[in-house]
């Protein structure tokens, strides 16, 4: 029998997805691409094909240096808010009653229904000179003037980072240790393996995709972070998302869209890696 | 089975969303003509010191016409958005030299200012700019000017900065906050290095800038997003001098911070001449003056004065702040002196953009 001809109404069911995929992804995306390949003469963008705006990223050691402090900050604000948020959901599925643990998870979204643009400015009322800190600082004679350490710098952009995606981490990783056998955590334990020997080996294995999936969540939008970093981070605490808002406040379309599309090839990239992570074939790689 | 225990299927969900949306789509001329009989709503793209909520409030109410504001802080970014998105936008406020530069490209139109009984209360020089003249036309109504000048606190600067390259002590080290407007900064830094035209700087110019810039780069504390964040920082005391607009020095007084001072740079400084142009492609083009002699009126303009602290162009308001007792701040921040707006070089679009937020994001980058 020959091959069976191509029936389009079988293939029907997928076209609200595909214009759905089309219209807001890859047709947008397409125009960023075809904009960083572009050049802009006098506020306009002029269609003339050049790799330009791709040579002048890399020919500037700032942009690189940049992107690497970006990575940097993401790589350890991604770190701290999995040290934070993993003890947090541990002790929630592990030592909280059931009936409180809903509760508990609603507090913990609760900044979210507030705007991202005031979360962060309240940490400006922390951190800052006549912040919470400085004043505690000065009403317990440990200072006698207001500390300027606490802001406009990297160390401040990493603590509002780790405040910020805190949640996104938690609630991934609470999703991923509630289905946890934990009959098999106490099983190595009553065959010998100490507590931190049953979860490396055990607990942590079989919930790699929820901490991935957490990773995924913090780390890729830290990447793109502008707002922050502007806020609390002033000039020592600069990410590329800055120097990318700066291209398109100042009409430079075409160096920002090379740009963007820098940091999206470095997050396809990431997933690429992370995506193997997700699967799990044999978790204790007993090798059968 | 009851209505309540069958389940909706596929098919039923799209049949009723389609039906849904088929009827939104023929009610939607009904409910415009309805809307459009109660108010006129004008989207404005503006900076935040241009209108108060109060005042749109009290316009619509007055003539049924709403001011949408959508804030945007560098006029590169605001021209852009206009060019792009049409008739989306009804009014554009812009600075100086980028008034013509919108009016040139066919992007707004020049209207007849005497026509607005509004224009009266102008001082008589804002009246006659010739960058703005287009014929017997004007291309934008006049609203603020100000210098951008050096203020300081003299808690902790004890020698007055009063040049451009007094800001490279390293004493200042994370002390100076900004406006984060790339075109301007580059402005600046083109004053202080001697620049001719610090708008349209050649190759060897920009470079010169470029390492002002970097040598000026530590003593940055934060390149700010809006106006308010300069203010702010001199107010907690993080900063100790700020690059910002006249009537700062109240600003920071007002929200509870030390007493600033201010210093005028010997090279010379950049300032702006603010308007409200009107949109080419606004469909509601019927309504802006209308909306402009409502907004613009005195009380509206000397409050603005008394918020924002920098001068305005209407005169009127200036007697009605000298009358109720606020005179000598208005005169201190040259409220009286319009004619000062011409002598300071007044911002506009850079000659080789490009070139100027390279060097920018090259400078202050990581």
């Amino acid at each position: 029998m020959g091959a069976r001809r191509f029936a389009v109404g079988e293939y029907l069911g997928f076209a609200p997805a595909l214009i759905l995929y089309g219209a807001f992804f890859a047709v947008p995306l397409s125009i960023v691409v075809a904009y960083s390949f572009w050049k802009v003469r006098d506020y306009n963008v002029v269609h003339e094909w050049t790799i330009d705006n791709y040579r002048y990223f890399f020919s500037v050691p700032t942009y690189v240096r940049t992107m690497w402090a970006t990575v940097w900050v993401a790589v350890l604000s991604t770190a701290l808010t999995i040290a934070v948020a993993f003890p947090f959901a541990y002790w929630l599925v592990r030592h909280v009653p059931r009936r409180l643990q809903r509760t508990l998870l609603v507090l913990v979204i609760l900044p979210f229904w507030t705007s991202y643009l005031l979360r962060v400015y309240s940490w400006l009322n922390i951190l800052g000179p006549s912040g919470a800190i400085n004043r505690f600082l000065q009403w317990t004679h440990v200072t006698s003037s207001p500390v300027s350490f606490f802001l406009y710098d990297r160390p401040a952009v990493v603590l509002v980072l780790v405040y910020l995606y805190f949640p996104f981490a938690a609630l991934t990783l609470y999703a991923s240790l509630e289905r946890f056998d934990w009959d098999q955590f106490k099983a190595a334990m009553d065959l010998g393996a100490r507590p931190a020997t049953a979860m490396r080996k055990i607990l942590l294995p079989q919930i790699r995709p929820g901490i991935t999936t957490a990773v995924i969540f913090v780390f890729i939008p830290i990447l793109g972070e502008y707002l922050a970093p502007q806020l609390v981070g002033g000039t020592r605490g600069i990410m590329i998302g800055n120097l990318i808002v700066n291209f398109f406040s100042g009409a430079e379309y075409t160096r920002g869209a090379a740009a963007s599309l820098l940091i999206a090839a470095l997050i396809v990239v990431l997933l690429v890696v992370f995506r193997r992570s997700l699967e799990i074939k044999d978790p204790y790689a007993s090798g059968r | 089975m009851s209505i309540y225990e069958r389940g909706i299927t596929r098919g039923d969900l799209l049949k009723a969303g389609g039906a849904g949306a088929l009827g939104l789509v023929a009610a939607r001329p009904a409910f415009a003509g309805l809307a459009r009989a109660e108010s006129t709503t004008l989207n404005w793209l503006t900076w935040s010191d241009h209108y108060a909520n109060d005042q749109l409030k009290a316009v619509a109410k007055s003539i049924g016409i709403q001011g949408r504001p959508t804030l945007f802080s560098d006029n590169a970014d605001a021209y852009l958005k206009i060019k792009r998105t049409g008739s989306q936008f009804d009014i554009v406020s812009g600075d100086a030299l980028w008034v013509p530069k919108y009016h040139k490209d066919g992007l707004t139109e020049s209207f007849d200012l005497s026509a607005l009984p509004v224009s009266k209360q102008l001082f008589s020089i804002a009246r006659s700019f010739p960058f703005w003249q287009d014929g017997s036309n004007y291309m934008g109504y006049p609203f603020s000017w100000s210098t951008v000048q050096i203020y300081y606190n003299p808690k902790y600067v004890t020698t007055k900065p009063d040049s451009w390259h007094a800001l490279l002590d390293k004493k200042y080290q994370g002390k100076i906050s900004l406006e984060n407007i790339p075109t301007d900064v580059m402005a600046i830094a083109a004053r202080a290095t001697g620049a001719k035209k610090p708008y349209s700087m050649t190759t060897a110019e920009i470079s010169k800038a470029k390492d002002f810039l970097k040598a000026f780069k530590p003593n940055v504390l934060k390149l700010a997003s809006q106006n308010n964040e300069v203010v702010r920082a001199l107010a907690d005391g993080s900063a100790w001098i700020g690059i910002t607009n006249l009537g700062t020095d109240d600003r920071v007084k007002d929200a509870g911070g030390p007493v600033i001072k201010t210093a005028y740079p010997k090279e010379g400084t950049i300032g702006f001449i603010d308007s409200e142009q009107m949109v080419k492609a606004s469909k509601n083009k019927a309504v802006f003056e209308k909306f402009i002699n409502t907004t613009e009126q005195a009380p509206w303009i000397a409050q603005n004065f008394l918020t924002n602290g920098r001068p305005l162009f209407n005169e009127k308001a200036w007697k009605m702040l000298v009358n109720q007792g606020h005179g000598d701040r208005a005169k201190r921040l040259l409220y009286n002196q319009p004619q000062k707006a011409l002598k300071m070089t007044i911002k506009g679009p850079a000659g080789n953009e490009q070139a100027y937020v390279d060097a920018f994001n090259e400078a202050l980058g990581a």
